[in-house]
């Protein structure tokens, strides 16, 4: 290294660090240790409350159960085991997934199967959304380690853990009905409002993809010529943009020749910039995402006067069908998908399409190419070249838009929902929030907030050891 | 490139059409912010009499049409704030962070690497695990409603320091060697050669930084409620929250806060995108 004269070097690094150093022990080392402590007390800034040390209760509050009835230790503890087993479960699957054990193809077969019949069973009873997702959840689980696993069917310890998650599925089911007979939690909202959380996390995969889709039309210059001919063609489009504009407006339809003319005009940009001018284009919602688009997405989903509900009613009306126009926001059913729809068009052009086209200029030509040589059509380039040079990058916006997820959600129940309706778009995050600010519980909300970086940590803990397993192909 | 001209045409048309559909809640935004007020429920995006009235009442030059009162907004001084505090946290947050980074990555001292790990772990927990503590130290130093108690929180950062760790590390050593013979300090090394070389990542920190700080939504609002103070964010919550059922006042409102930004965005693109992405990738 640099510096030949240790003795000295502890003095002038202490002046380089210092003034962060000071910020960082004060506005972040310090809160982190001085929240840690707040979740074990009754902390408010009340002064009508008598300040006392609760050791864990506020965790009690929020994770335990209430008896409703004469409570049944055994119950309860035998719940504890299956969630266990289930847990152990999915590790278990993940990792021999991974390190391709013998058998996985007849455990992935089992879980088809249970899969298969627990989807079919909610669609049956009807039993909504959630024994419906993780039904299918559980078959395309099984499905993915058919096809990942490369063994052929035998019998193996991978078989294990397929048996493990089947054992705590059906556990689960069975006792289910039962504890929720005696017991309740008692904190009843934090687990909606952890539902909710992981609802408005199903847009992720939805984003990432959809970035993946961008950046592969943006990969690659188009061949838009050079020069003359580049002016000629922009030329022409603005030309034919500014002609339908006319044209159009003076047939009485000015809103179509706008939009025609947008059409337009995007086209002329994309021949003068090339690929830069659509990069530009989809990452400007990233770029000015807060709360201002948050209040135009709240004016869009307006049930009376938003263009959504408008545009729906007389496309209705042309159609003739008697059919109602969602309440968007106001809805219980609606709120969150139409959050999730807000976040794909916010993030799709974002940072992780960016990330994605970085990733894809690293691919190295000649790869291409010998694919390209051997025959290799474009579904198989991009499975066999292009998706496993990128699980690196597929793997980071993973992690990233998960944490981000699970900590996420506070600013749009702030400013376009409160949270509503009936709690239906309240996040961990919200929730914080209003235990802290609102009703001053600083204690509890501590807690909440621990709980919340747990989650946080274990999921990005199990990322990080077996969603490495993608990078292997 | 393609090998035939039919499929970058379909490729080329795709591109397009998705850029309609991104640009389209903002065609809506910008044509009702010049609708008359009986206008705006109407499924029609040009105005049939456009209006630009809608501005100047948002800016509270002229009164309400309807109630004849002034918004009671400080539209100009949001602005301001806004921008005062994103340049401030901007400057002091790359600032203070090259320092550090530079100690962490170009200095030999003990502890160092412990320290730094420090600086990572803290990098995991979520912003809502410090902001209940930080505002029981900003009500007892009495910085509720001051532009210091906004500022000073989001000066440090583990983030920065680390980003710009990663850029030092990457600059050959055999420099810091030469000027050290030279006999030059730490300071002079650092300013005259260190910084210059780590130029990519000083910028990538500052937009990231800057748009952070102009857009942070979550600490003004649990700091502030002198509207006088409010940034930007706040501010439009407030607006929305008194005159939401106004959409074209709201939306003039929100072209005044986009539009800028976009322009902003349009001009510095350039650097964005090579900060963004190099900084993910070493992040």
């Amino acid at each position: 290294m640099a510096d030949r004269r240790p003795k000295r070097l502890p003095l002038a690094a202490i002046g380089f660090l210092l003034p962060n150093l000071a910020g960082f022990l004060l506005f972040t080392l310090f809160p982190v240790l001085f929240s840690f402590w707040m979740a074990f007390t009754n902390w408010t800034p009340k002064p009508a409350v008598q300040f006392a040390y609760l050791g864990l209760r506020n965790f009690s509050d929020l994770l335990g159960m209430r008896p409703l009835d004469r409570p049944q230790p055994a119950l309860l503890a035998a719940y504890l085991i299956v969630a266990v087993i289930l847990l152990a479960g999915i590790v278990m699957t993940l990792w021999a997934n991974m390190a391709q054990w013998r058998g996985t193809r007849i455990g992935g077969g089992t879980l088809m199967v249970l899969g298969a019949v627990m989807l079919a069973n909610a669609l049956v009873h009807r039993s909504g959304p959630v024994a419906e997702i993780a039904g299918a959840l559980i078959t395309l689980c099984g499905g993915a380690t058919i096809l990942s696993g490369k063994d052929a069917f035998r019998l193996g310890p991978g078989a294990v853990p397929a048996l493990l998650l089947s054992a705590g599925v059906i556990g689960l089911a069975c006792l289910n009905p039962i504890v929720w007979r005696i017991y309740e939690p008692r904190d009843q909202r934090f687990w909606q409002y952890a539902y909710n959380t992981g609802y408005l996390m199903l847009g992720i995969p939805f984003s990432i993809a959809g970035s993946l889709v961008l950046a592969l039309l943006l990969s690659e210059d188009l061949p838009t010529g050079t020069g003359r001919t580049r002016i000629l063609g922009a030329l022409l489009c603005t030309g034919g943009g500014v002609l339908s504009l006319i044209a159009l407006w003076g047939a009485g339809r000015p809103d179509m020749g706008l939009i025609v003319a947008l059409v337009w005009t995007i086209a002329a940009l994309g021949i003068v910039f090339n690929v830069v001018a659509f990069r530009t284009l989809f990452y400007v919602p990233t770029f000015t995402a807060g709360v201002a688009l948050m209040i135009l997405w709240k004016a869009l989903y307006n049930p009376k006067s938003g263009p959504l509900s408008v545009g729906l009613a007389s496309l209705f009306q042309l159609l003739h069908w008697h059919l109602e126009t969602p309440q968007w926001l106001g809805s219980a059913d609606w709120a969150k998908p139409s959050l999730i729809v807000m976040g794909i068009w916010t993030s799709i052009g974002g940072t992780n399409m960016l990330l994605y086209l970085a990733g894809l200029s690293n691919v190295p030509r000649e790869l291409l190419d010998a694919a390209r040589v051997d025959g290799a059509g474009g579904w198989n380039r991009f499975r066999h070249v292009i998706w496993p040079q990128l699980a690196p990058t597929t793997f980071f916006i993973t992690i990233m838009a998960i944490i981000g997820g699970l900590q996420g959600g506070f600013e749009q129940a702030r400013v376009m929902t409160a949270g509503g309706p009936a709690g239906s778009t309240t996040t961990l995050s919200y929730y914080i929030y209003n235990k802290a600010f609102q009703e001053l519980d600083l204690g509890y909300a501590a807690a909440i907030s621990w709980v919340l970086f747990a989650i946080v940590f274990i999921a990005t803990a199990l990322n990080w050891k077996f969603g490495r397993g993608l990078e292997v192909d | 490139m393609e090998r035939s001209p039919a499929r970058a045409t379909a490729r080329f048309v795709t591109l397009c059409i998705l850029g309609l559909l991104i640009s389209l809640p903002f065609v809506w935004m910008v044509s009702a912010s010049f609708k008359p007020r009986r206008e705006v429920e109407e499924a029609r995006i040009v105005p049939r009499e456009p209006t630009t009235r809608n501005y100047p009442i948002v800016l509270n030059q002229i009164p309400d049409p309807v109630t004849h009162k002034r918004l009671d907004m400080a539209f100009g001084r949001w602005y301001f704030n806004s921008l005062f505090v994103a340049v401030a946290v901007t400057f002091l947050q790359v600032l203070t962070s090259a320092m550090a980074a530079y100690a962490f990555a170009r200095m030999i001292w003990n502890g160092r690497d412990t320290v730094f790990l420090l600086y990572i772990a803290t990098m995991m927990v979520p912003g809502a695990v410090l902001m209940i503590p930080n505002f029981q130290m900003m009500v007892w130093l009495r910085f509720l409603n001051t532009y210091h108690g906004l500022l000073l929180p989001a000066a440090f950062s583990a983030f920065g320091t680390f980003l710009l760790r990663q850029f030092m590390l990457s600059i050959s050593p055999a420099l810091d060697e030469a000027a050290t013979l030279d006999g030059a300090s730490h300071w002079q090394i650092f300013w005259e050669i260190v910084l210059p070389l780590a130029r990519p990542g000083l910028i990538a920190l500052t937009i990231i930084t800057f748009l952070g700080s102009y857009q942070s939504f979550f600490w003004p609002l649990v700091m502030l409620n002198d509207t006088q103070l409010y940034p930007m964010s706040v501010g439009m919550l407030a607006l929305d929250s008194s005159y939401g059922r106004q959409t074209e006042l709201i939306m003039a409102a929100t072209v005044m806060n986009i539009v800028p930004l976009i322009a902003i965005f349009i001009v510095f693109q350039k650097f964005l995108v090579k900060g963004l992405q190099v900084g993910g990738v070493k992040g």
